[in-house]
């Protein structure tokens, strides 16, 4: 074939037939994006991958350091008759959280950031259990744990002591049962 | 060690770092510090592995074209 039967994008400068058939190949391209190119690259994604991961346990390290069992009054009983649902914050002042005296007469905690993308939750009396507007998500009064919508992770639930009416938040378990 | 055989190791590497760095981020998020050590202790290995298979690759590949 000779160039002028082919399309212009096909069109090289030679009108020799010999160098046209070379036309397809690009020397550039074949120099870039080779087998030898695609396998540096994979190994630097693993490696990249890898390490991804030292800033999180350089974080945990400086985690584990904190300790966050303070017990700190909470509320007096008769502030909380049940159905009823009070806000503090627990272990730091940064960490929202809920005190709920439930329906059936317990007293739980939990904090309240919405374990999806951080929304505060609330109770809801009529149904007894926990809300999230911003996406609908629901928890289990119980226990923390998601029922519904997007949060996929259980509340991190504050543990509790009642001395002499006073509420006092003694501890916290961020996973549980 | 093969070229092949360096391929190999690498592909597996990154399907092993792909999933240690999910867990990780998971854990991390659940606050198990403990697990989050663990998992990053994996991927750093695996990052390790895949940086000597791909030494190993590289004398294997440009040795045997210097030779032909
Ligand atoms: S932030 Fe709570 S459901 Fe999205």
């Amino acid at each position: 074939m000779t160039n002028n039967n082919k399309k212009g994008r096909n069109r090289k400068e030679s009108p020799s037939d010999m160098v046209n058939l070379m036309g397809n190949v690009e020397q550039k391209d074949d120099l870039t994006y080779n087998r030898r190119a695609f396998l540096k690259s994979a190994a630097g994604v693993s490696i990249a991958l890898g390490l991804s991961t030292v800033p999180f346990s350089v974080r945990a390290m400086m985690g584990m350091a904190e300790d966050e069992n303070e017990r700190v009054e909470i509320a007096h009983m008769d502030q909380l008759p049940k159905g009823e649902s009070l806000t503090f914050n627990y272990p730091t002042d940064n960490d929202p959280a809920l005190l709920v005296h439930t329906m059936s007469g317990e007293l739980v905690a939990y904090n309240s950031a919405c374990t999806h993308l951080m929304c505060p939750v609330f109770y809801k009396k009529e149904t007894d259990t926990l809300l999230c507007p911003c996406h609908k998500g629901y928890f289990d009064v119980n226990n923390g744990h998601p029922l519904e919508g997007p949060p996929q992770r259980e509340l991190p639930m504050i543990h509790l002591e009642v001395d002499a009416n006073t509420i006092y938040a003694v501890g916290r378990s961020y996973r549980h049962e | 060690m093969s070229k092949k055989k360096c391929w190999i190791i690498i592909f597996i590497t990154i399907a092993l770092n792909v999933v240690m760095v999910q867990w990780t981020v998971e854990s991390y998020l659940g606050r198990e510090y403990e697990k989050v050590l663990i998992f990053s202790a994996i991927g750093v290995v695996g990052a390790f592995i895949a940086f000597f298979a791909y030494l190993n690759w590289r004398k294997r590949e440009y040795t045997q074209s210097s030779k032909d």
